[in-house]
């Protein structure tokens, strides 16, 4: 069975892009729950709320440099803070090339941070990186089904290997302990929104979205020429028999993937942060200090127990050794995780220790 | 600060020390050792390259090159040949001791990274202990700059005597709000100099005629620049130190408006001057006139 000639003229080259826009949305979802849990604990913590701003002004002001550099404006000024960055062009250049330094600066930012991971993955994961064509696809060749099916193989695999190293990375291993911090800090810069000292506006995934929009419905001629080259590249890559056009967009997929699964633990740690500030003053430090502890006993334990999933069973013990001392403590000595009767107890006994101090006062 | 040591009315605004982060040049020398330390032990007992390392002197030679190659870039990017010394003593301290206890493998393989870290821990408290050992007191009347591990040394500075002020946040001082702030004096204190020193040699011919020449140039620019014992370094909060230390300045220098008021109070103090001469004078002259008529 062939593919039809409009199914691979018209419709196969969007296959791959959907993918790519579906991966990104979901990204944008995670980022707006970072900016929440962020905006969150500002109060107590300004400096790593300044540290994230830092590193997403100096993503977006890298991307809109390199927006200027690609459409040889030259850059004039550059200049970042951990409130504001500015780059200016040192020729002011109109049309597609203003479009094209603007695109790069909106949606660099969601790319850039993941791009510095897959070049640390591709020297510590070694596989997952191939792109190929499922054989019983092959009567499908360049049809709508089998371009998606190819990215979705592709981001298939490269996300089986990337969850397999998440899960049995090793963190007494020092590349791999650097790379798991470098996640956690490029996660926290993977957003093209400064979260400001006031609330002076509205910055959230609307507000990017927004600007999205207003870049693609402000040039339409611009979006038409830019998805023109995409169905030119794969018309180029259909002549030549390659998966050039479905391997350049799982690129942009994995990239994606990366983000999400950085996005995530920085969300987890930052969710651990703003439950540890509702812990009182001395217990605050144990949720923190359980981390370590628990996994370097358990790579103790399975030094002396070999264990073909050590390092995954270490993980999880300190995963879940971590979430058991926050609900342990959450539940002791502040008032979550309390039936109504153990309020009405501890109320009783406030009211009762209020009642004895009127009592010792008269 | 001894309420001794303080001048009449002087009262003290507020009393500072460096942010345990504004000596991260010195702390990034030790954390580098550290990571060494960890990574070099690492290396030569759980990773692969393990089979590699297993004689005492490679183990010796990949220790010490890393330290001093990244002594030398330190060096070069900083412009300070201490780093390398410095780098370069704590390599020949760790060969002299293996050398002198003369150690095996597997103990050279468990000396070199507890001694690395060992360093390196050495290092923290030293950097700690000079932190500690600086003291700005900001008062009314002046700036107390004073410091000094073993040897103590103090400046002050007159706030009429601060002709400019320097200030300077790195990013980790944005992060956790802390900067440095230079007064500099009208004597120059608190300016230094950065110099650079070009030279290029070219040789023409082989055989024929050998040429050399050697092109040099110099170049200096004035900078703000103090030791951090006699600035204030690493300051938090910055800005509103550097707010109070200008408020200071500003309130001990004259503006332009308050000198116009100050040369016309002058002219009208001449003025009642000469009017009073002036009224002396009428009154001699008419004291002389009634004596003249009394004595007629």
């Amino acid at each position: 069975m062939a593919g039809s000639p409009i199914d691979i003229v018209v419709f196969a080259p969007l296959a791959p892009i959907l993918g790519v826009l579906l991966l990104w949305f979901i990204q944008m979802v995670f980022i707006e729950s970072q900016k929440f849990l962020l905006s969150k604990i500002r109060p107590k913590h300004e400096p790593l709320c300044r540290f994230t701003n830092f590193l997403g002004i100096l993503f977006q002001s890298i991307c809109h440099a390199l927006g200027y550099t690609v459409t040889k404006s030259g850059i004039s000024e550059f200049y970042i803070s951990v409130n504001y960055g500015k780059v200016a062009p040192k020729k002011q250049k109109k049309g597609i090339f203003e479009w094209l330094a603007n695109a790069f600066l909106f949606i660099g930012p969601f790319f850039i941070p993941a791009f510095l991971l897959l070049i640390c993955l591709f020297f510590l994961m070694g596989s997952g990186f191939e792109i190929s064509t499922p054989l019983e696809l092959v009567e499908l060749k360049y049809t709508f089904a089998e371009q998606i099916i190819t990215f979705g193989k592709s981001i298939h695999a490269f996300s089986q290997y990337f969850f397999g190293f998440l899960f049995s990375v090793d963190l007494l291993h020092p590349g791999h302990f650097g790379f798991f911090l470098l996640l956690i800090f490029l996660g926290m810069g993977i957003r093209p929104s400064y979260i400001g000292e006031e609330k002076r506006q509205k910055v959230d995934m609307m507000y990017d979205l927004k600007n999205i929009w207003s870049l693609i419905i402000h040039k339409p001629l611009y979006i038409f020429i830019l998805f023109l080259m995409a169905y030119l590249f794969f018309y180029i890559s259909f002549s030549f028999y390659q998966i050039w056009y479905a391997a350049l967009f799982s690129i942009f997929g994995w990239l994606s993937i990366i983000s999400i699964a950085a996005l995530v633990i920085a969300d987890m740690i930052l969710l651990l942060i703003k439950i540890a500030d509702e812990l009182p003053n001395g217990w605050r430090l144990l949720p923190y200090l359980t981390i370590p502890v628990s996994y370097i006993l358990a790579r103790v334990l399975f030094f002396f127990f070999q264990s073909e999933f050590s390092n995954s069973i270490s993980l999880l013990i300190m995963i879940c050794s971590t979430v058991i001392v926050v609900i342990l403590l959450l539940k002791h000595k502040t008032n979550k995780f309390k039936t109504k009767v153990d309020m009405k107890k501890l109320e009783k006994i406030e009211e009762d220790k209020d009642e004895s101090r009127r009592l010792v006062k008269q | 600060m001894n309420q001794e040591d303080l001048l009449n009315n002087e009262k003290i605004e507020k009393m500072l020390s460096p942010h345990p982060l504004s000596f991260m040049r010195y702390q990034a020398l030790c954390i580098f050792l550290i990571v060494w330390g960890v990574v070099f032990g690492w290396l030569i007992h759980f990773s692969d390259f393990r089979g590699q390392l297993a004689i005492p002197e490679i183990i010796l030679f990949a220790w010490a090159i890393v330290i001093i190659v990244v002594g030398v870039f330190a060096s070069l990017i900083t412009i300070r040949w201490r780093i390398f010394f410095l780098y370069l003593g704590v390599v020949l301290v760790g060969v002299a001791v293996i050398y002198w206890q003369g150690f095996d493998i597997g103990t050279t393989g468990l000396f070199i990274p507890s001694y690395t870290i060992a360093v390196s821990i050495i290092g923290f408290l030293i950097v700690e202990l000079y932190r500690r050992s600086h003291k700005y007191i900001i008062s009314n009347f002046r700036i107390i700059f004073k410091g000094g591990i073993v040897t103590k040394q103090e400046r002050t500075l007159r706030y009429d005597k601060i002709t400019d002020i320097n200030a300077k946040q790195g990013v980790l001082g944005q992060i956790f709000s802390f900067g440095t702030i230079i007064p500099i004096s009208q004597s120059g204190f608190g300016l230094g100099s950065d110099k650079s020193f070009a030279a290029g040699g070219v040789q023409l011919g082989e055989k024929r005629a050998k040429l050399l020449g050697i092109f040099g140039g110099g170049k200096e620019v004035q900078t703000p620049r103090a030791r951090s014992y006699f600035e204030l370094h690493g300051v938090h909060p910055y800005k509103e130190v550097r707010k109070l230390v200008e408020s200071m300045v500003q309130s001990s220098v004259i503006t332009p408006y308050q000198q116009e008021q100050v040369t016309v109070q002058k002219e009208q103090v001449d003025i009642q001057k000469q009017m009073r001469e002036l009224l002396k004078k009428q009154t001699g002259t008419k004291e002389e006139e009634t004596k003249e008529k009394e004595e007629t």
